[in-house]
């Protein structure tokens, strides 16, 4: 449990290294920002208590927020993502898994992984740049952005975990 | 009351969503009008201090870049400082004159050179930070300049850090400007987009200038003194209630690679304001 405790504590801080370091100062064709702090969310475990996640994705959030000068943004969108990963996750899993299966596409398989974490990121994309714009005048490009966002983001993670599978 | 009880185990998580996203929604709405809050931005100390490393490591790949474009303005400058002399001299005959006013001006301001540590310029709403604080003398609504031209005014202030409105930020930035040599006045804007081009907006009709003359800060605020450089008129526009013209310009602060800056502080600012406020008064007292 401990073990488990000091792993996410390592992630918590290397997602928001890369985050604040790299992955903010990035906008391709000034439209698309890769989000990888929300693969932090995607991770949890099966059985992890709803309420620890909840609060772990309220501090990632917060995290990266107080460095980006957007106090609640990145907070409030990844709070929602951390409320639905555990049921969406339920929907994935085989049947014949165990209670605390990995959330990765190693256990998943990669199809169902992919699909997973671009519902995921896609609600998230969708609630950051609503909370971003507080308006619907620019619609299009509130569009493109959600869009090109979670695209570009999903080919990081995806990555990532091809990588972990081997 | 079991009830109750065995509802609130069963959805404990569904409270602490709604209470975590009532945070989130708190902070997101109170971010701009409550200027004390300097711990939640990139103004803290550990923020600040992890974005000073990172900007050490990459100004020094753009140091090559400024140091050509600060010679080339210093080199500029110092043309312009000796014809100016030379005139002067020519009509007055007086040589000290000049060193006389140049020192009048200096002391009024104080100004205290600082590094931008953290900076956007892709959001429509951009901030930088600057690793001088309220230990160093940096005070909220100073104004904050670099050596090709006006950068924007102190927002947050903590210890060691502060927060800075550029002129790049499409809701809160006004800068006070005016046509160099012509006095038109007007306030500078950014709409979003290319971090090079602003407008300036209220210039009267009657207004006479060309293309191509050089905007500056007018002074009338008490965050800049007057003259602090700001672009090129581009092209003009009417105003879109037709009262007034509206100036393209072209910035001349590369905010893009964005190193050394100075924090202005007046001196003056405070007997000014304080007048202002006086003079509101008794207005506001004489019409009750």
């Amino acid at each position: 449990m401990s073990l488990d405790l000091f792993k996410r504590l390592g992630l918590f801080i290397i997602m928001c290294a890369v985050q604040i370091l790299i992955l903010n100062h990035i906008h391709l064709f000034d439209v698309a920002t890769p989000f990888l702090f929300v693969y932090f969310a995607i991770s949890f475990r099966r059985g992890t208590p709803k309420w620890a996640i909840l609060l772990w994705c309220f501090a990632m959030g917060l995290a990266v927020d107080v460095f980006s000068n957007t106090p609640g943004l990145a907070s409030g969108a990844l709070t929602l993502v951390g409320l639905i990963q555990p049921y969406l996750l339920e929907l994935f899993v085989p049947r014949d898994s165990t209670e605390d299966l990995e959330c990765s596409a190693a256990t998943l398989g990669m199809g169902k992984y992919a699909l997973l974490s671009s519902i995921l990121l896609f609600v998230f994309c969708l609630l950051f740049f609503v909370l971003e714009a507080f308006t619907f005048y620019n619609w299009i490009y509130w569009l493109i952005c959600t869009g090109s966002s979670t695209a570009l983001t999903l080919v990081l993670i995806l990555a990532i975990e091809s990588i972990r599978k081997k | 009351m079991y009830n109750l009880l065995d509802f609130l185990r069963k959805y404990h998580h569904w409270f602490l969503f709604l209470l975590l996203e009532a945070l989130s929604v708190v902070m997101l709405l109170s971010y701009n009008s409550y200027q004390g809050n300097a711990w939640l931005s990139s103004a803290n100390r550990i923020a600040g201090k992890v974005y000073e490393v990172e900007s050490g490591v990459t100004s020094f790949f753009s140091l090559t870049r400024v140091n050509e474009e600060l010679t080339l303005r210093n080199f500029y400058l110092e043309r312009q400082v000796d014809q100016l002399r030379r005139l002067y001299t020519d009509i007055t005959n007086d040589t000290t004159v000049e060193e006389r006013n140049e020192l009048r001006f200096l002391s009024q301001y104080k100004l205290i050179p600082a590094k931008v540590v953290a900076n956007t310029i892709n959001k429509p709403d951009n901030l930088i930070t600057i690793n001088k604080g309220k230990d160093d003398g940096v005070e909220v609504d100073m104004g904050v300049a670099c050596g090709n031209g006006v950068v924007g005014v102190v927002y947050l202030v903590s210890d060691h850090y502060a927060v800075v409105i550029p002129a790049l930020n499409s809701s809160a930035s006004r800068i006070s400007c005016a046509i160099r040599n012509r006095n038109y006045f007007g306030y500078l804007h950014w709409t979003g987009g290319d971090p090079q081009t602003a407008y300036i907006e209220d210039i009267p009709r009657h207004a006479k200038f060309k293309k191509g003359e050089w905007v500056v800060t007018s002074g009338y605020s008490s965050i800049f003194p007057q003259g602090i450089l700001v672009g090129q008129i581009e092209k003009v526009f009417n105003s879109s209630d037709g009262l007034s013209y509206k100036l393209q310009v072209r910035l001349s602060t590369d905010f893009s690679c964005l190193r050394d800056v100075v924090v202005i502080s007046d001196k003056s600012a405070i007997e000014r304001t304080r007048l202002l406020e006086a003079a509101r008064d008794s207005i506001k007292a004489k019409s009750n």
